[in-house]
Formats: C-alpha cells, sequence, structure tokens
C-alpha cells in the first residue's frame, strides 16, 4: 500500500471518529436537554396565588399576612367575575324557555372553565378532592385553561369523506347580546391580577409528600424509596459478591465446576431484569415469605440478585489486576494467604471493587421491572427504616411509569413526571460521579 | 471510610424521620387500575384523618386477585367480579375472599374527537372487536380501517367489555392492539382518529369523544338506573370480614367524604 493510499485512509478513519462522536452527542443532547428543561420547570416555575395558597392549606408554609393580602387583592378582581355571573343568572330566570336551555348548556361549559382556571365558585359544594379546590397554581397551564375558556373546541364534519377537523369558536360570540358576553374580555384583561403570577422557587419538590396522588406537592417518598431500594440491594450484593470474587480468583481450583459457576455468573449479568422480578416475587414473596406483602426488603433482596453478577464481575477483574509482585511479597514475608488477601490484595484491589459497586447501586435505583412485584406502590407516604421489613414504598422508577401511563391526569401533571425524571437521572448521574471520585481518592492514597 | 461515614449519616436521617412515621400497621391495596383513582383518594384522605398509612399499586384486577390470594395485600381493588376458579384457588389456601362494591362505573367506548361517528349499537362493538367489521364506512363513519383497542388479559375492565358486550368465549379478532392501562387506552384514542376503545368513566376527559351504545351516553343516571348497557361494579375484595382500619377503609364509600370523592372522580355512587 502506497503512502497515498495510507494517509487517505487514515483521515477518512479519523472523519468517520469524529462523526460517530458528534452523532452520539447529538442524540445524548436530544435526550437530556428536554429532561433537563423540563424537569428543572417542576421546581422553578411561574407559580400563581393559587400555589401559595395551595402551599399554605397544605404544608403551612409561607407568610399568612402577604397571602392574605394577595387573596384580597385578587379577590377584588374575582368580585366582578362573580357578579357578572350571578347577573347572567338572574337574567336566565327571565329568559324564554327554549332560549334559557341552550345558554345553559352553554352556560355550564363556562363555569366549567372558570372552575378549572380559578378554583371552586361561590355557591359551589366544598370539593373533596384536593384537586379541584384550587385553580391552576402554574401560570402557563392558566394560559391553557384561559384558551379553554375563551374559546370551544368544535368538530368540523362537514365533509363525510374524511375525518373532521378541529377549529375554535370563540365564546364570547355565542353569549353576544347577553351580560355574559363582558366577562370573556374581562378575564383576558385581567386574568394576570386574578392569578398574580410570579417567579417561584419550590424547592419543597424534593422534600414534601405529594398531595392527592401527585397533582400537588413533592416526590420525596418517591426519593426516600429509591435510596432504600438501592442501598438496601448494596448491603446485600456487595460484600456477598466480593467474597465471591475472592473465592473465585484465590481459592477455587480451575476445573469443569469453576468454570460452570463463572458461566453462570456471567448469564445471570444477561438476564432481562423482568425475570429477576418474577423470581423476586416468586421466591422472596411467595415461597420465603420475607414479608407479609411487597415490602423494601423483599424489593431490595431482588435488586440485589440482579446487580450481584455485575459485582462480582468487577471485583474479579480488579483483583486480578493487582500486580502478582504485591502477593509474592506479602507471602515471603511469612503472611498466610487469607492475612494477604484481607491486607494487601483487597485494599489494592478496592478502587476498582468500589466502581463497580457504585455503577451497580445506580443501576439499582434506576431499574423499574424488578420492583413493580417486589416493591413498589404508586401512592403511598415516606416509610421508615422501620417498616423496610413490612411496608412497600413508591420509588422514582416506578412512578415516572406510572404517572407516564397509568395515572388518570397524566397530561395535566407532565411537570410532575419529567422532575421525577430528572430526579433519577440526578441521582444516578451524582452516584456515578461519586464512584469516580472515589476511585481517584482511594489509587492516590495507596500510591502516597 | 467517607463511605461509610455517608451510609450512616443517610440511615442516621432516615432514622429520624422513620421514628415520625412509622405509627400502625399500614394497608396494602393492590389491582384495578380503573379502582386506582377512588383507592388512591380514599388512601390520601384515610391517612389524613386516621393517619393509618395506605399502600395502593395499581397492576390489574388479575394481579389484585393473586395477591389477595396469597396474602400479600390486605384489600384487592378489582373492577371485575372474582372468577369461580380465583375463589376455588383462594379457598385452597384458606382465604374467604369477600367483595364490596365501592362504587357503579360505566364503561364509556370511546374514539377520537374528530370521529364523526356518534353513537354505535352493542351488536355493530361487537362486530367491531370480534373483527366483523373492519371499517367506520360499515357503521355510518368515514371510509377508514378501524383501530380496535382492548386492554390486557389481566385487565378487570378487559373482562368486562368482554362479558358485557361481546360474550363469554367468543374471539376476539386477532388485529386488536393490546394497551396495558386505562392511560395508556386514553392516550393512544385521543392521538389515533381511527381508533375505538373503552375506558372507565373517571378517565374520560376533552382528548377523547364518548359515543353512546344504543343510543345512550353514560353518565351518573344512566349508569345508576341501568339504561347505559355497559356499567358494572368496582370492588373492594378483603380476606373474611373486614374490622378495624380495613371496615373503616372500605365503608368509606358509604359516607358522605367518600362519595363525594367518588362522584368527583367521575364514577358513580351506588
Amino acid at each position: 500500500m502506497n503512502i497515498g493510499t495510507r494517509k487517505i485512509l487514515d483521515r477518512s478513519f479519523t472523519a468517520v471518529g469524529i462523526g460517530s462522536i458528534v452523532v452520539m452527542a447529538l442524540a445524548l443532547m436530544i435526550v437530556v436537554v428536554p429532561i433537563v428543561y423540563n424537569g428543572i420547570g417542576a421546581v422553578f416555575f411561574t407559580g400563581t396565588v393559587e400555589h401559595r395558597k395551595m402551599l399554605h392549606a397544605e404544608f403551612k408554609r409561607g407568610d399568612s399576612q402577604d397571602l392574605s393580602s394577595e387573596v384580597a387583592s385578587s379577590n377584588r378582581y374575582r368580585a366582578k367575575v362573580y357578579d357578572m355571573l350571578t347577573g347572567f343568572e338572574a337574567d336566565l330566570e327571565t329568559m324564554a324557555p327554549e332560549k334559557k336551555a341552550e345558554y345553559q348548556a352553554k352556560y355550564s361549559q363556562v363555569r366549567t372553565a372558570l372552575q378549572a382556571l380559578l378554583g371552586p365558585l361561590p355557591g359551589d359544594p366544598e370539593p373533596m378532592l384536593t384537586r379541584f379546590k384550587y385553580g391552576q397554581t402554574r401560570w402557563e397551564k392558566a394560559e391553557e385553561k384561559l384558551h379553554d375558556l375563551l374559546y370551544e373546541s368544535k368538530w368540523d364534519n362537514s365533509n363525510p369523506n374524511v375525518m373532521s377537523k378541529e377549529y375554535f369558536v370563540s365564546r364570547a360570540i355565542g353569549f353576544e347580546g347577553t351580560s355574559l358576553a363582558r366577562l370573556f374580555p374581562y378575564i383576558k384583561d385581567n386574568l394576570e391580577n386574578m392569578l398574580l403570577p410570579e417567579f417561584t422557587f419550590y424547592w419543597g419538590f424534593i422534600t414534601d409528600s405529594s398531595v392527592d396522588s401527585h397533582f400537588f406537592g413533592g416526590i420525596w417518598p418517591e426519593i426516600q424509596g429509591t435510596f432504600f431500594l438501592a442501598i438496601g440491594a448494596m448491603l446485600f450484593a456487595f460484600p456477598l459478591g466480593v467474597v465471591a470474587a475472592v473465592y473465585f480468583t484465590e481459592y477455587a481450583k480451575p476445573g469443569f465446576l469453576n468454570s460452570m459457576l463463572r458461566s453462570a455468573n456471567s448469564t445471570l449479568a444477561g438476564v432481562p431484569s423482568i425475570v429477576f422480578g418474577m423470581f423476586g416475587l416468586a421466591f422472596f414473596i411467595n415461597t420465603m415469605k420475607v414479608s407479609e406483602s411487597k415490602s423494601v426488603i423483599a424489593g431490595a433482596l431482588t435488586l440485589a440478585i440482579m446487580i450481584l453478577p455485575t459485582i462480582i464481575r468487577a471485583a474479579e477483574e480488579a483483583i486480578l489486576a493487582v500486580p502478582k509482585t504485591y502477593r509474592e511479597a506479602s507471602l515471603s514475608l511469612g503472611s498466610t494467604k487469607w492475612n494477604t488477601i484481607a491486607t494487601v490484595i483487597l485494599p489494592a484491589a478496592l478502587p476498582g471493587i468500589l466502581t463497580g459497586g457504585v455503577i451497580s447501586l445506580g443501576r439499582a435505583a434506576g431499574e423499574t421491572a424488578p420492583i413493580i412485584f417486589t416493591a413498589a406502590v404508586s401512592v403511598g407516604s415516606a416509610i421508615g427504616l422501620a417498616d423496610v421489613f413490612s411496608s412497600p414504598t413508591p420509588a422514582l422508577s416506578w412512578n415516572i411509569y406510572n404517572l407516564a401511563s397509568e395515572h388518570e391526569a397524566a397530561t395535566q401533571i407532565r411537570h410532575v413526571q419529567y422532575g421525577m425524571v430528572l430526579a433519577l437521572v440526578t441521582i444516578v448521574l451524582l452516584l456515578n460521579l461519586s464512584a469516580i471520585v472515589l476511585r481517584a481518592r482511594i489509587s492516590k492514597k495507596l500510591k502516597g | 471510610m467517607i463511605k461509610k461515614l455517608l451510609l450512616l449519616g443517610f440511615f442516621f436521617s432516615c432514622a429520624v424521620t422513620g421514628t415520625a412515621n412509622a405509627e400502625g400497621k399500614a394497608l396494602v391495596l393492590d389491582g384495578s387500575t380503573t379502582v386506582g383513582p377512588v383507592a388512591k383518594s380514599f388512601a390520601t384522605y384515610f391517612t389524613k384523618k386516621y393517619g393509618v398509612r395506605v399502600m395502593v399499586s395499581e397492576s390489574g384486577s388479575g394481579n389484585g386477585a393473586k395477591s389477595l390470594i396469597n396474602g400479600s395485600c390486605t384489600i384487592a381493588a378489582m373492577s371485575r367480579a372474582m372468577k369461580d376458579a380465583e375463589i376455588a384457588a383462594a379457598r385452597k389456601k384458606g382465604v374467604n375472599p369477600v367483595a364490596h362494591v365501592v362504587a357503579l362505573d360505566g364503561l364509556a367506548m370511546v374514539v377520537h374527537p374528530g370521529n364523526p361517528v356518534r353513537s354505535l349499537s352493542k351488536a355493530q362493538i361487537s362486530s367491531i372487536y370480534r373483527g366483523a367489521i373492519t371499517n367506520w364506512k360499515e357503521v355510518g363513519g368515514v371510509n377508514s380501517r378501524i383501530v380496535v383497542i382492548q386492554r390486557e388479559s389481566n385487565s378487570g375492565t378487559q373482562e368486562s367489555f368482554k362479558e358485557l358486550v361481546i360474550g363469554k368465549g367468543v374471539q376476539m379478532t386477532g388485529n386488536a392492539e393490546t394497551q396495558s392501562s386505562n392511560g395508556s387506552v386514553k392516550s393512544r384514542v385521543s392521538t389515533t382518529l381511527s381508533a375505538i376503545g373503552f375506558l372507565g368513566l373517571g378517565f374520560v376527559d376533552s382528548s377523547v369523544r364518548v359515543i353512546a351504545v344504543n343510543g345512550v351516553l353514560p353518565s351518573v343516571k344512566t349508569v345508576k338506573d341501568g339504561t347505559y348497557p355497559v356499567s358494572r361494579p368496582l370492588y373492594f375484595y378483603t380476606n373474611g370480614q373486614p374490622a378495624g382500619a380495613v371496615k373503616q377503609f372500605i365503608d368509606l364509600s358509604k359516607t358522605v367524604e367518600g362519595k363525594g370523592m367518588i362522584s368527583e372522580l367521575g364514577f358513580v355512587n351506588r
């Protein structure tokens, strides 16, 4: 091959390499940017007075005096809306029956839209569910609801050969000539005065429990549950894994049984996580009865089995990477085999073992399938350490799935879902970061 | 060392929160995603009022029944009645399932809001799900293939639908697409112009259009008086007659507060 062709090949390989890195970075951006952007929106957002009312009533947070003056100023603007409603209701009574029926249907839609925007109207019975006790707590949602109030969505099915198309009709036109027509421009102009949006830093999203199945409040029970499960799994898997790795590398005699065990371990590492989930349900809960119901302990054990192969492999590699001279030096000084392992080999292999451990911790925190049947619930309060043996827990990974698909109002609480995703991604990233830092520190200490 | 300190600190902080929260034995609910909203709202209310922790998981009626039989939940939420086979399995394990009706529910047939079809007869729905009708044109709609959405076999809603509309033991069309919860049926139908699906009444919102069955739209009135043809009760199952906190929890559905929650969630009080 002449030098020219070689150069061309070399350059094109470099170009392909750079190209693939760029594609990867872009793909990562496409995934991460929306997560971070929307997730931060769960904590930093433009909150309305309804949000502050909710915080004060549910969490006793915020200054009562400031709040009551805010509520008073917002109520001044709302009073006009309520007056218009009562005025129109009185007009309704004087209308001819068929006209009344026509307006009544449209009016009840307006009332529903107003309730969604501002919370219960005067004369409404006190709602039982917290979600209906307040108006829109977030300004961007309030703007959506304002659109619902101002415009009615209709479907044009004039062409019988195609599906209908959506179009919007101003509600104000429907009420032309009645006293309610003034309501729509008034609300459009004064919504800010009624809801008093201001920039909000809701740190409680991390530390509060959820209110009314994640409509309001935070995600602390989920975060805590995730930690309980991941750390619980480590408590079982880490010591077991290291002991197994020591056995494989130091004690086991090469032979049929040993190679069988090793390949079984490698196979276990590739088993889909849902299989571990079903195994956990069948073995830990139904057979061993480690707990009466789903519980943190059952989930942690299941996760432990799932991450065990990875820990064993990482620890094995780390132990094998310890230079032979360390071992020989120790043995030549008259140290026993066990003493050599405990005082020379394991400390030297520690950075590698810990890295494997912390990365597995991250995996345990993020897995959904193993905990569906063994530990996770969709609603529950934060549990105490004493309850891990008997009680299931909410956990980030499972609750993200639950909010995305099963929740009855999934589209209304997307911000909570994104907030959970960001929290989970952050936890896993921090764990991995701590693995890197820990490794660097320990190997520095060993060298120095 | 650092790791140990971190761990220690974490457990200490957890222990502190733990002592604050650990009071009484928790109630564990498992089962139907349709009953889920009711169960979750009851749980929140119950915890607030009586200080008893209630954990709710939504894994489907079938799993709820299994959990009750295995003794791994206190209350099984189900959107269908227990089958004879399940009751027999429970008896074998010494579990005595007792049904409590919490609320009534109409199975709303939903289509995309852009679909001009406003009403179907029960026979037409049955034909659609059996695969005899495959185009909206055949039921007075536009010329478009019907995307049939069903629920998974574990679902109580699926079983009720089969029993009420198609008849037991009749084969559904192999082209039906399976979604695993009410929420995902709703999002699939709201994004697919030619889809049809069924939802618990509490899950209906403006993103989908409810169509009338035999000319009757599901509402509190029509479900309660039985004129809506596809209605069913929602159950809580317990092992034996409930007592103590379990009884209190189940009896919530008979209180003013419980009834209020049920109707605000869009379900129908008995």
